[in-house]
Parts: structure tokens; sequence; C-alpha cells
């Protein structure tokens, strides 16, 4: 068999009939691969194909250890110590241990100990943006959710904010007030600052959007004790305000609208990954999953433009790679294809696409959208010109609802940090941002913090700007805060303290009004705005106010006030430009100024290389670096997890001579970027898809470079758990790439148009996962299909339809009645059975999961929601390295490409293969993508079972596959035997051991706290796996025999299910007959993963659905 | 002065006694100060007629409210200390049994309590029966045999050297040690020692093996705990339910220990103990912060909670869900903790105290010990779950029984478990390792 035909979906030797005739039709078929490795099958992928566990490093490296040698410990002493030590460790056990048990003096009456309470409340950090139900236990946070009932989007979360539970527990955060670098008092604090405030003739509060009714209120009061000094100038960490440029010129509003991608038939997104990091992301994920339903018998089509493969882009049903340059171009050849302007050829991008999706676009006017993600006010202007000529405005584009987030003035910031260097600011507050680290030029913005006399910081660590700062009043974290928001006009949100605040820190608002004379505590003065009006009448009475804390959202509008007028003229806030021309009518795009915007952005012409600078989806713009969770999430397309890096396209990797298989023991080799003068050396990672040409750089990465105390996940360990050091500076994990951006007409540019690529000698080890734990290059692992196929057999029974085709076995018997025994007699491999079966259809309760590929877009929220719950443990890069991550939820990523046929008679020739693929396209240059989660898929035969000597992991008679751990002796042949690799080995006391306390906090005194104590903390030498959340499982089923009810359907149980924005995991009882996973995995969609191994898995997967025309096999 | 002697002099003391337990005590006592003032000497003090004083029983608002001058006085007297008075309905001649009663000064006669017998009493008397420990004097008489054994040995060479100097055959060797010897006598009596040994070998390794399986066994724990809180006299002699203080019981996995509030709902009246006089109690007033001589609390004195040291451990791989066994299953405390109610201070039962017990409905008589997984498993054999329409109304079970009988596959299942006319939990499941192992 040729080693291409190796991993083909459609393997003829495993399922001859079903697929061939199809195949042939198509002289096309499709091949899966997870990385460049399995593509080109190396050596090293072989090698992981057969091992499950990667151990042969450390074995060699623990016999290398030159220690070894120099020991003198002879074998009778070795014996001599090991019988004292069982003997003194079997002596210690026969203690009885004591355990202190202390009952509260007055117990909280709404906390029953081992229960969990729910609060409502909201997440915002200057970017991120959800509303939120925490979970506590005995007082503590310990877990995340989207507020489903009353939340925007329906409470739609993603990772960032799920796994942000962690951060309170961070033992970096500061416990008090710092003056000088000293500890201080709040009262010497407050003196000190209102003496120096009281001279200061320039103050200036550099903040976050403000979109918190109240904190303005704050501000505003500040700003009137010092009338005419105070001017407050807003920062967001990554800008949009080329949106808002565009729409104060197109629309004369400086904002930034609301989207609705769920109302959308048609997508076009331009360099932007709505998906996973672009404005309110995860409310758009939550649209996007709407819309992505086959059933509905329309999907959307969604059409990708960009340069580096994006979270969005590999959900696109179409995607064309371009240079970043070549955004405003296409930008404009669409604008003119709908608008009847004439033509604009784009160099790499087929003209016939362009007319046809402007066709599309014209054709479902009213429900299309296109967005760009370029800063470009000038872009942002033609995508306004084409939403306007397809009708979106009203639609899918709401110009009347604007979001207040991001509301950011990167012209006023400038102007700022000039002031600063010029030393005519007497005073800066800086609150929820950190221009030390993210600011565009922060050399300078640092130079000017040096210049203010009075610096202070709100700044929970003493992070980059806070360091530098004379004060910092540390505000308390948002688990422990009260707060209102107002995150889009007609929607006031609350946040609700679930804690009391862990240390000696205050609200940043009741700093800002101790300093203005108010001793109003932050509570009462949230109470008074809402009593004050805001015209919310409703929120004047107790009743109302404890309803609104309860659902976590008031259902009437809020408006946010505006800073009162000063002396001197203060800079225009985006704010204050609304208010200027709030009364003008909107007006449609003006075709002069669009002309002038057309010709702005399609003259620009890239050099050698492009840059773009993009943001991961799990660390976002990095607020949180210091989150182990996040830290080790692998990113959905390269699966590389704690770093950043270059992406480049293989080929052009080649070209330069660096390696582009990167694997364990695989280096990734060092490239140095040279922009404009500014140096960064970082790792290549060849990401298939990437525009050649073109290389991408991740923000959010390099925090804490100057040694900063903002938590350990921050920096790099070595072995021995150790922080790696650089000098006297610890290594940060990945490199800041924000001095790459740069200011271009008063607006961040995170694009370079001319950039210089040098290889180095160096080497670089890149943690990736997505070579970890293949499905041993067997088919069947990812089924798809096109719309117009899946319509067509619609309603045909799972296990018919021509793309999910039951797995079979030849039989000697006539089966089918042709009175002639050949291969078409076949019997479903169900039928063969070496084991008795489970009794679990229709008897008691049978737990399975359904996964819809069409919906799930890979954003990872799963994974984080998953470690959160199950205390799954954070191992740090080092042992990711080894292939021991410990992730229970992991998503599969797998690309695919079209490959010709290669017929019978060239495959018994073993010839014509590679001439075959000679002439193919270059497979890597723009595959699809399908993100496949994969855990334990609970098997009725589980292959896991069988093996284990001493029945650690057994069936349950409710369908799953359970693991006890305490049972577990660790002999590993249950993760050899499975065929899915979804078991993980503790290979060390993740909790107990010092090494992992410095890459995951979670492990320390501190952050212990956030365990969940309904989930045992795995020890080492167990196996552990996906229990489907047994504990949950096990808490339900209490809760309704109590009550006395049968369990009612409640898809959204585990963990996983509950975190998914796009509703793609269902969770439910398979017995019973009404619930919705009954519902989706008897779909014709649906198929058990490698059915051909007879496993009988509990967890279906429906095939993905892509809208495209053309079938493909 | 005295308008209605009548309301002061009739009434009898013994009814009197009644009413005022049921009507009064929570608030009032008679020789002191508790909620509410002391009543004593109410019949001197009184300085209003009799009638507004059984209106100021009835209703204390509807009296305050006819503006009579002593009831406003005392309003303003005891209100900001004590609050509003609660009205009781009582007749006429009950309140003058009440206050025949309070004249009366209370009954002197000390609370009868229940007569209980704690198992450190019969521990204790059971010891002074057969005093001595036989083991003891086992040892003392292998000590001494043996000491006659080597005499005797040193005497019998010495006498045989004798012999053989004067028969003038050769000594035995005085150069040969006890050891030489012995092995010597072991060689002679090969079979002997090898039957010895043996027996050795087999009883050290059926002694060592359960010594093994005693490991991670603690029955009988009882550890020292901060306040010497006695079972018997909260349980046993007062009757307080088990829920009453562990009450997430039914609620919670954990069965949950009183806080010290909780125990403030008595012991802020009952102050002195009927063991330890006042002194254990007061432990609970400094956690919580109470000053006993002003009836208040003051959180200045409070030293924070009682850290009490747990009796029964579960490994934390193990979850034990109270509520389950106490909501659902309807188990009485007593079939797992065993008498409670005849301890002091909480301790791990032991299976034969549990299968001792003879006043608890439906004992389930096991055999393995205390929170050994054996025992778990054993009950979860033995116990029943009611799944059958008329036995049970618990729409889950039926929904359960309707499923197995709805399918082929399920009837045949549903008959196996009912062979023996009975589901047990074992049955449905209550033996998988994911039950409790998570």
């Amino acid at each position: 068999m040729g080693m291409w035909k190796m991993s083909l979906l459609i393997n003829s030797k495993h399922d001859p009939g079903n697929n061939r005739d199809l195949t042939r039709k198509m002289g096309m078929t499709k091949k899966y691969w997870t990385g460049m490795d399995e593509l080109h099958h190396t050596d090293a992928f072989q090698k992981s194909l057969n091992n499950e566990m990667q151990q042969d490093q450390s074995v060699e490296d623990f016999l290398a250890d030159g220690r070894l040698k120099e020991t003198n410990t002879g074998r009778r002493d070795f014996l001599k110590f090991m019988g004292f030590s069982i003997t003194a460790a079997t002596l210690a056990s026969c203690e009885t241990p004591v355990v202190k048990s202390i009952p509260y003096v007055t117990r909280p009456d709404e906390i029953t100990p081992g229960v969990a309470n729910w609060y409502s409340s909201t997440y915002y950090d200057g970017h991120d943006y959800g509303n939120i139900l925490v979970k506590t236990r005995e007082g503590r946070p310990i877990y995340v959710k989207g507020n489903a009932a009353n939340g925007w989007a329906g409470g739609a979360l993603n990772s960032r904010i799920n796994a942000s539970v962690i951060e309170l527990y961070d033992s970096a955060r500061l416990r008090g007030p710092v003056a000088s670098n000293q500890g201080t008092s709040w009262s010497s604090l407050d003196a000190a600052i209102k003496a120096e405030l009281q001279s200061a003739n320039n103050i200036r509060i550099l903040s976050e959007t403000i979109i918190s009714p109240s904190t303005q209120r704050a501000i505003n009061e500040f700003s009137a004790k010092y009338a005419g000094r105070v001017q407050h100038i807003q920062h967001d960490t990554y800008s949009y305000s080329g949106i808002t440029k565009a729409n104060l010129a197109t629309h004369t509003k400086a904002v930034v609208p609301s989207y609705d991608f769920g109302k959308a038939k048609v997508i076009v997104a331009i360099g932007c990954d709505f998906l996973g990091t672009w404005l309110t992301s995860n409310i758009y994920s939550s649209q996007y999953g709407e819309l992505r339903k086959p059933a509905s018998g329309s999907m959307g089509k969604h059409y990708q433009f960009e340069a580096q493969m994006s979270l969005t882009g590999s959900n696109a049903d179409e995607r064309f790679p371009i240079k970043p340059s070549q955004e405003g171009k296409v930008a404009a050849a669409l604008y003119a294809a709908v608008s009847g302007g004439s033509a604009i050829a784009i160099d790499g991008v087929d003209a016939s696409a362009i007319s046809r999706i402007a066709e599309e676009l014209k054709a479902n006017s009213g429900s299309a959208l296109v967005v760009a993600g370029s800063n470009d006010p000038n872009v942002q202007m033609i995508v306004n010109g084409i939403n306007s000529a397809v009708g979106s405005y009203g639609s899918t584009i709401d110009m009347g609802k604007p979001l207040n987030l991001f509301r950011g003035n990167d012209a006023a910031v400038q102007t700022l940090v000039e002031e600063m260097n010029a030393g005519t600011v007497d005073a800066l507050i800086v609150y929820g941002c950190n221009p030390s680290y993210s600011w565009v030029d922060a050399a300078k913005f640092n130079s000017g913090l040096a210049k203010v006399k009075t610096s202070i910081s709100f700044s929970l660590y003493a992070d980059e700007t806070a360091n530098r700062c004379k004060y910092i009043a540390p505000n308390h974290h948002y688990l422990e805060s009260w707060n209102d928001y107002t995150p889009i006009d007609g929607r006031t949100d609350l946040c609700q303290p679930a804690i009391t605040p862990l240390y000696n820190t205050r609200y940043a608002q009741e700093s800002l009004l101790s300093w203005a004379d108010n001793p109003s505590s932050f509570y009462d003065y949230i109470r008074q705005t809402g009593n004050a009006g805001y015209d919310i009448a409703m929120m004047s009475t107790d009743m109302e106010w404890n309803m609104a804390v309860h659902n976590g959202t008031w259902a009437a509008s809020a408006m946010i006030a505006e800073t009162p007028p000063t002396a001197t003229p203060p800079i225009p806030t985006v704010a204050q430009d609304l208010t200027a021309v709030a009364s003008t009518p909107l007006m449609v795009a003006d075709p002069m100024n669009l002309n002038d915007a057309i010709v702005k952005a399609t003259s620009a012409n890239g050099g050698e290389w492009e840059l773009s600078l993009y943001q991961k989806v799990t660390l976002g713009a990095g607020h949180h670096a210091n989150n182990p969770y996040l830290q080790e999430t692998p990113d959905p397309i390269t699966k590389v997890t704690w770093d950043n890096y270059i992406t480049m396209s293989p080929a052009d990797a080649e070209k330069l001579g660096l390696s582009i298989h990167i694997g364990q023991c695989d280096c990734a080799n060092v490239a140095k970027v040279t922009v404009g003068g500014k140096e960064i050396s970082l790792p290549v990672f060849p990401s298939p898809g990437q525009k050649s040409g073109t290389i991408g750089i991740a923000l959010g990465y390099g925090r804490g470079e100057g040694g900063e105390k903002i938590g350990n996940a921050c920096y790099q360990t070595g072995r021995k758990g150790d922080h790696l050091m650089n000098g006297d500076l610890k290594m940060t994990v990945g490199r800041n790439a924000y001095p790459l951006t740069s200011l271009s007409a008063n607006t961040i540019s995170y694009t370079a148009l001319d950039v210089k690529v040098e290889a180095t000698t160096e080497e670089y080890k890149l943690a990736t996962t997505q070579m970890q734990a293949t499905v041993m290059g067997r088919t069947s692992v990812v089924r798809e299909t096109v719309i117009s196929t899946y319509l067509a057999e619609k309603d045909k029974v799972r296990g018919t339809a021509s793309y999910n085709k039951m797995a079979t076995l030849a039989v000697h018997e006539d089966v089918n009645g042709d009175d002639e025994i050949n291969n078409k007699d076949k019997r479903p491999v169900r039928d063969f059975d070496l084991w008795a079966e489970h009794p679990v259809e229709n008897i008691g309760h049978r737990w399975g999961v359904t996964i819809d590929l069409s919906s799930c877009i890979g954003c990872g929220s799963c994974i984080t929601a998953c470690h959160t719950e199950n205390n799954v443990p954070v191992v740090g890069k080092d042992e990711v390295l080894r292939h021991r991550d410990m992730h229970w939820m992991r998503i599969d990523r797998y690309f695919s490409s079209d490959f010709p046929t290669v017929d019978e008679t060239s495959e018994q020739k073993k010839l014509g293969t590679i001439a075959a693929y000679r002439d193919m396209e270059d497979p890597e240059a723009n595959p699809q993508t399908v993100h496949m989660p994969m855990f334990c898929q609970h098997c009725n035969h589980a292959p896991c079972e069988t093996v284990c000597p001493v029945a650690a992991t057994v069936h349950s008679n409710e369908g799953l596959n359970n693991m006890a751990y305490n049972r577990c002796i660790g002999t590993r042949y249950c993760a050899n035997n499975c065929p899915y690799k979804v078991r993980r080995f503790n290979w060390f006391n993740y909790v107990g051991n010092d090494k992992f306390a410095m890459v995951n906090p979670a492990q320390d005194d501190m952050m212990r706290m956030v365990l969940n104590p309904d989930v045992t903390v795995r020890t080492r030498g167990v196996m552990e796996k996906c229990s489907m959340c047994q504990q949950r499982i096990q808490a339900a089923k209490t809760a309704y025999k109590v009550a006395g009810k049968m369990v009612a359907d409640n898809p959204k149980l585990t963990a996983c299910a509950e975190a998914c924005p796009t509703h793609a995991i269902t969770f439910g009882d398979l017995n019973d007959k009404k619930s919705q996973v009954r519902a989706s995995h008897d779909d014709v969609r649906s198929y058990s993963v490698l059915e051909e191994v007879g496993t009988q898995p509990n967890v279906s997967y429906m095939t993905k659905v892509r809208n495209l025309k053309e079938t493909i096999a | 002065m005295v308008s209605g002697a009548a309301i002061f002099d009739e009434g009898d003391p013994e009814k009197g006694k009644a009413l005022f337990i049921s009507n009064c005590s929570s608030c009032h006592k008679i020789d002191k100060d508790f909620q509410a003032p002391a009543l004593a000497g109410v019949e001197s003090r009184w300085k209003s007629t009799d009638a507004m004083l059984v209106k100021w029983i009835n209703d204390p608002v509807a009296a305050l409210a006819t503006g009579d001058a002593y009831v406003k006085g005392i309003v303003d007297r005891y209100k900001p200390q004590y609050g509003m008075m609660t009205g009781q309905p009582v007749t006429e001649a009950e309140i003058k049994d009440i206050l025949a009663y309070v004249r009366s000064g209370g009954s002197k006669d000390k609370v009868v309590t229940k007569e209980c017998i704690t198992l450190e009493d019969m521990n204790a008397a059971a010891t002074e029966k057969n005093s001595g420990s036989t083991t003891a004097w086992w040892l003392v008489i292998g000590v001494i045999l043996a000491i006659i054994a080597v005499s005797a040995a040193n005497i019998s060479r010495s006498l045989r050297n004798a012999i053989s100097e004067r028969e003038g055959k050769p000594l035995m060797s005085e150069d040969r040690t006890y050891w030489q010897a012995t092995r010597a006598w072991m060689w002679k009596n090969v079979v002997l020692v090898s039957l010895i040994s043996l027996f050795l070998f087999l009883y050290v390794s059926v002694v060592g093996y359960k010594a093994l399986l005693n490991i991670g066994v603690y029955e009988q724990y009882t550890p020292s705990q901060p306040i010497a809180f006695s079972h018997a006299v909260h349980v046993c002699a007062n009757e307080i339910d088990c829920q009453y203080c562990h009450s997430s019981a039914s609620k919670s996995k954990h069965a949950g220990l009183p806080t010290a509030a909780d125990c403030m709902n008595c012991h802020k009246a009952v102050q002195t103990g009927t063991e330890t006089d006042s002194v254990e109690i007061q432990k609970i007033y400094d956690a919580i912060g109470f000053d006993k001589k002003k009836m208040a609390y003051n959180d200045s004195l409070a030293k924070g909670p009682i850290v009490w040291n747990k009796v029964h451990n579960l490994p934390d791989h193990v979850t034990f869900p109270h509520n389950v066994h106490v909501s659902i299953a309807g188990i009485d405390c007593k079939q797992c903790h065993g008498p409670v109610q005849m301890l002091t201070v909480g301790r791990q039962a032991s299976i034969e105290e549990i299968n001792a017990q003879t006043d608890v409905p439906g004992l389930i008589k096991l055999t393995k010990q205390t929170l050994t997984m054996g025992w778990c498993l054993e009950c979860h054999n033995t116990a029943t779950v009611n799944i059958e329409p008329g036995k049970t109304s618990n729409e889950y079970y039926l929904e359960m029984h309707d499923r197995m009988v709805n399918s082929d596959h399920g009837l045949e299942e549903l008959r196996k478990i009912l062979a023996d006319e009975k589901a047990t939990v074992r049955e449905l499941g209550g033996w998988e390792c994911g039950k409790c192992h998570y």
C-alpha cells in the first residue's frame, strides 16, 4: 500500500464497496492530515504512530545523567534503604490520620456545605465581555459558565472568560497598596496622592474603554473635583479605531455597530477573525453556530480572505489566501463588483471568484454581511460601502445599537504620550490598561511616564505599567467586585462579587471617589446611579435591584453619562465625537469619500515579506498571560502551546531552509524579523494555508519582560521547574510583538507591508500537540459532505447516507439473497462481537454525547471548561513536549486536501503514485480544515476495559466507561489499547510537586482553592480520562430522585456542552426517547468514529456539512 | 393600690407549670432575666389593673395602645433590650394558673432526664469484671518458663560433664556455643523442627495478612475533641434529632457539623451542663463571642470556629452522599453510625456495636468492618429498592421500571433482578465503581 493510501479517508482495503463508485466518479479523493509530518510521512510521524507513550527521551536522559555514575550507593545499601523505606511507609500508614473539621461559627443562610451556589455576574476586562454565572463552593468561586437564561447571546463565552476564574487566586496579585515600591496603607496612600493632585495642573486618566455608567460617574465626579485639570482618555489594548473612524466618515457616527452574523446568508470576512478574537467574538460565534445548522436547509455561505489561517478562516466554506496588503484591494474589488464599478484584478485571486462572491452578495441583499479585520479606516470605509450596497444596514448591521465597547482613541493616546514626554502632564492615572506593554511605542510611553510626577495605577498586579508608576492602588478582581456595564445601548448588566476580597485591595472607583472626597462605597454608588436616573425608573426599589442582581442584568437600558466639559479644550474622544454628531441624521456612504478611500486602500504594495500581527484565540491581547489553562490550551490551528512564533507557509519555510517538521525532538528554526528597524527573533512554525510571502506573529505574548511579578505562568520553566533565566531576568513565554505595530494616520496598524525575514542557526523547541495522540493513521475518523448531498439524503436513517455508510464486513453466507456468496454479502460490524453485550439499551440510563462537526468551530472553550470542572492538571511546556499533556478534551484539527484517485492498475503496479501527485497542487497551500473534539468515547465494547489487569476501568450499566483511580496501578495498557488515544497518564504528582507549582499556580497553596471538591485530584501513577462529568450526572440523578421525578433532559449537563458557544455538543440519556441527544444520535449525519473497530461508542459525531457546490468524496 | 387580688391569688401551680413551659419559657425565666425580664415578683411589681395584665399578655400592642402609663413604662424600659413581647393565646383562668406557678418559684425538683448508659460506662463495667489481662499473665508465665528451661539446660550440661569427667569420657566441648548445641539438637529432631517451623510460618502469615487487612480500618476511632460534647445527653436524654445539628445530611453529601450559632439556639438558655457544669458550654460562648452575664453577643470576644477532629474519615477518592442515603433511601443514621446516643464524644462504631442495636427498625446486619468498601458493598448487596408500581410512587423508579418492561431485552433483565422478588441496590448498579469514585 502506498504511503499516501494509508491515511486515505476512504480506504479501499477496509471498505471496498461503499465509496468506491463515488471515488471513481470524482476522480479525486480526500486525504486528512494533522500536520506536516503526517502529510509527508516523516520518521517522527511513523514513530508516534506506533508509540502511545513518548517516553524514550526521559529514560535516555535519566541514564545520561552524569550524577548517576557519581553515586556510590551499592546494591546492598540500596536494598537496605528500600527495605527500610517500605517498612517505614507501612508503619506510617497504620497511624490514623487526624483530619480537622471546622464548622462555621454562624453559617450564612444560603450556604449548605457540599452544595454549590451560583451567582450571576458579568465579565469585562476591557477586551472580552460575557454574562456569566459563577459557581461557588463554601464561598470559593471555582467555575464560570455563561448566563444562558439572561445573558447576551445566551451567555456565550469563550475560553478566555471561562478560564478566568483561576486568576482570582493568583498569588502574584498585589496584597495591598504600594507607594514607591513599598507597601503602604490606604490612608497614607490617599493622603499622599491627594496632596500631589492638589498641586497638579494637568491630570490625565488613561483607562480601558469605560462601559460602566457608575464608573463613568466616578470619573466625572473626580474630574469635577479637580475641575478643568482632568482629561479622560480611553485606550484599547487591541485597537478598533479604524472601524469607528470609518463609521464617522461614512455614517457620521464614530461607533462600532452591532453585527448579527445569525441573520447573514452570505458572510465575507477579509482578514477578520470574528469567531476567535474580533470584537465580541464570543457573541458572534454563538450567532454563527445558529446559522450553520444544515437541517435548516441553509447554512449561510462563508468566504474568507486572509493571510494566515485563522480560526474563522478554518471554518470558512471557501478560503482565499491573500497578502495583508491585498485586503484593501479585495474590498475594493468586491465593492466595484457589487456597485457596478470597473473590475480590479488581484494578484493570486481568481477574478471569477470575486465576481461570483459579488453575485451571491447581491442575490442575498439584505441578508449579507461583509466584515474586515483591518484597522485601516479606508478599508473599513470600503467595507461599509459594500455593506451599504448589499443592504446590510438595518438587517445584519445595526448602527442604531452600537457597541459601547472598543471606543479607544489611538490619536488621543498618541497626544498624551507626546504631552508626557514634553513634561506637561503632572499626574497620570492608569486604569485597566497596560500601555507600557501594549502601546505601539512603549519605550516612548515609558520615558514619558518617568517624567510624570504623580503616576498611579489601579492594576491588580505590579505589571509593566504599574511597576513604573509611583503609586499602585490595586483594584479588586472582577469576582470580588460590584459593577454595572452597558456593553450595548439597551442592555445594562450587573457584576456581583462571588467572594469577599482576598487581599487588602480597593475598588478603583472608590479610590477615585476618595480622592474626590466622597467616602461612598462603590456598592452604594452603583445603587445611587440607578436611583439618580439614567432613564431607568425601575432601578429605585430594592426588589427590582435584587431581581437585577439575581438575573445579572437590567431589562431596561442605561446611557453612559459623558465627561463634563473641561476648561482646556479636551482631545476629542470617540464618545464626544458621538455627542457632537448625534443629532445629525444617518448618512449613506459618500461616494467621493469612498473613492478617496479606495485609492488609498489599493495603493499599498507589499515588499518581499508582509507581516500580520494577530491575536491568538487562547491568549487574546495578553490580559491572560498568567493563566496556565490558557497557555496550555493548544492554538486551534497550529496546536502549539506556551509560545508565540512566526507562522509561515511551509513552502516559504523550505525555501529559507527552515525545518517544516516540528515535533518532540525536532526543533523549530528561529528566524529574525525586522520591521522598520525593530527586530524580533522567533521560531518559525510552518502553517498550512498561510499565504506565501506573508508571516504572522501573535500578540499578547512576552508579558513581564522586565521580570515583573505578574504570575508564574508568564515565564518559561526548565526541567526542574525553575524559571529559565536570561541574564538577571526570567525568560518570558513568547516574545512581545506589540513593538512591531505602527501608527499610521493616527490609527494603530497591525500589519507591516515590508518586512525582512532572515533565517538564523538558532533552534527552539515548540510544544505542539498536533502530532500527539494520533489515531494511528486509521480511517473513517472524519466524515464530511456538502449541503446538496446532505439535503438530498436528509430523510434517510443513520448509516445509510452515501457519505455516511455503516461499516460492514463481508461474510461467507448469502446475505443479499442473490444465490451467490461474494463480497456483496455483508453484515454490519455490530454483528461481530467477541464480547457479550452490555445491557444498556433501554435499561436504566445510557448517557451519550453527540458532536456536530458542522457547528464546532474549534475555539477550545470546551477544553478550558473541562479543565476547571475536572481539576485537570496543567503540566507545562516541558512536559507537553514529551506528549504528556493531560487534556481530557482535545480538539483534533485535520487539514484535508483533494488528491487525484489512484486507479487500481497503478496501485497494483506500485507505480504512478508519485506521478499522480507530481502535478497536484501543493496540498498545504490552502487546505480545508475540520475541527473535531475528541475525548473518551465511552465505548460499550471498550478495548481499554478488557486489558486492564486490575479492573480499574470498567463499564457502568449507564453506558459509561468508569475509571476507578484508587484501583489503577498504572500499567498503561488501557492507553495503549485505546483507538481514540484519549487516556492520560499522571506521570507526576502535579499538585504536590514544586516543579509544577511554577508552571501552574493552581498547584500552589493559594490557587488550589480553585479545585473542584466534587472531583478527585488524581495522583502520580494513575490513568485518567473524560468521565462525562460523572459528578454532575450523579448530582442530577440524586436531585431528581429526591424530587421523585425522572431525570429531565439536560443537553448542557457536561462542562464541555455548557461551554460550547455554538451548541455543537449535546449530552443526554440515549434511553430517553424524547431527549435531544437521542434525536441527534439517530440523525442521518451521525456516525461513530472508527466504527469498523466495533467499539460501539456512546459518543456520536455528526458529519460535517460544507456549503459547497462541488461534491467531495 | 392592689386592685385585683383575684388574679394573683388563685390558680393551680401544677397546671401553670405546663402552660408556662409551652407559652412563656422560650423567653421568660422565673428567677433570672433571659430573653425577657425575670418574672419573679411580678405580683408586687404590677401597678396596673388585672384586666390590663390579661390584655398585656394576650395582645401587648393593644395594651400599649390603651395608653396605660405602667404598660408604657415597661415597654419604654424593656423594649430597647428585649424587643416587643409577642401576645400569647391564653385565657384569664390559664393566666391565673401561670402566675400561681411563677409565685411558687417554679419547679424545684431537677428535671428528670432519661437514664442513659453510655458505651464507656458499659465498657468500664466490663473491664472491672474481668480485670487483669490474660495475655499479660501468659507472657509472665512464658518468661519464667523460658528462664527455667535455660537454667535447666545449663544444669543438665554441667551434670553431664561431671559424669563424663568421672567416666573419663571426653567432655562435651566447653567451647560449643548454645547456637551450635541448638543446631545439633535441631538436626537430631528435624521432623519436629520442620513441623514447628511450618506452623510458625502459617501462623505469622495468617496474623500478618489479617494485620495488613486492618490497615486503614479505624473502627472505634475516637479522636479527642475540643469540647467534651456528649451525644448521650443530647440525643438520648434530650431526644434531639440527629439532623437538628447535622442539618445538611438530607440536602448535601456532607452531614455537616453544627455551627456555634446552632448550639446557641439552646445554649443561650441552657448555660449549665449536666456533667461538666458551665466549662464546656463556655467554649461555645468563646467561639461565637457571647457575654453570658449581659446575655448579649459581643464580637470582640469571639475567638472563631471550634476546630473538631473528624471522626468518620473516608479516602479522598470516595464520594459518600449523605443525602442519597437519608433522603432517598430513608436509612436510619444508626445503620451506619451505630448507637451514637450511647456515646459521649463521637466515635466510629464497630460492626458489632451496630449489629447489637435493637432499636433500629429494619436494621441490616452486616459483617465487614465499618467504613471499609466491603462494608458498603455488602449493604448495597442486601438493601432493597422499591422499583415496582404499587411499591413506590417515585416517578424516577417507575420510569426505570417502565423502560425495562417496554423492551424485550429489558424485560429479561427485570426478571433477573426480580428473581428473588426484590431489587437490590447492587442490581440497580450500586456496585459500580463510578457511583462513588470520580
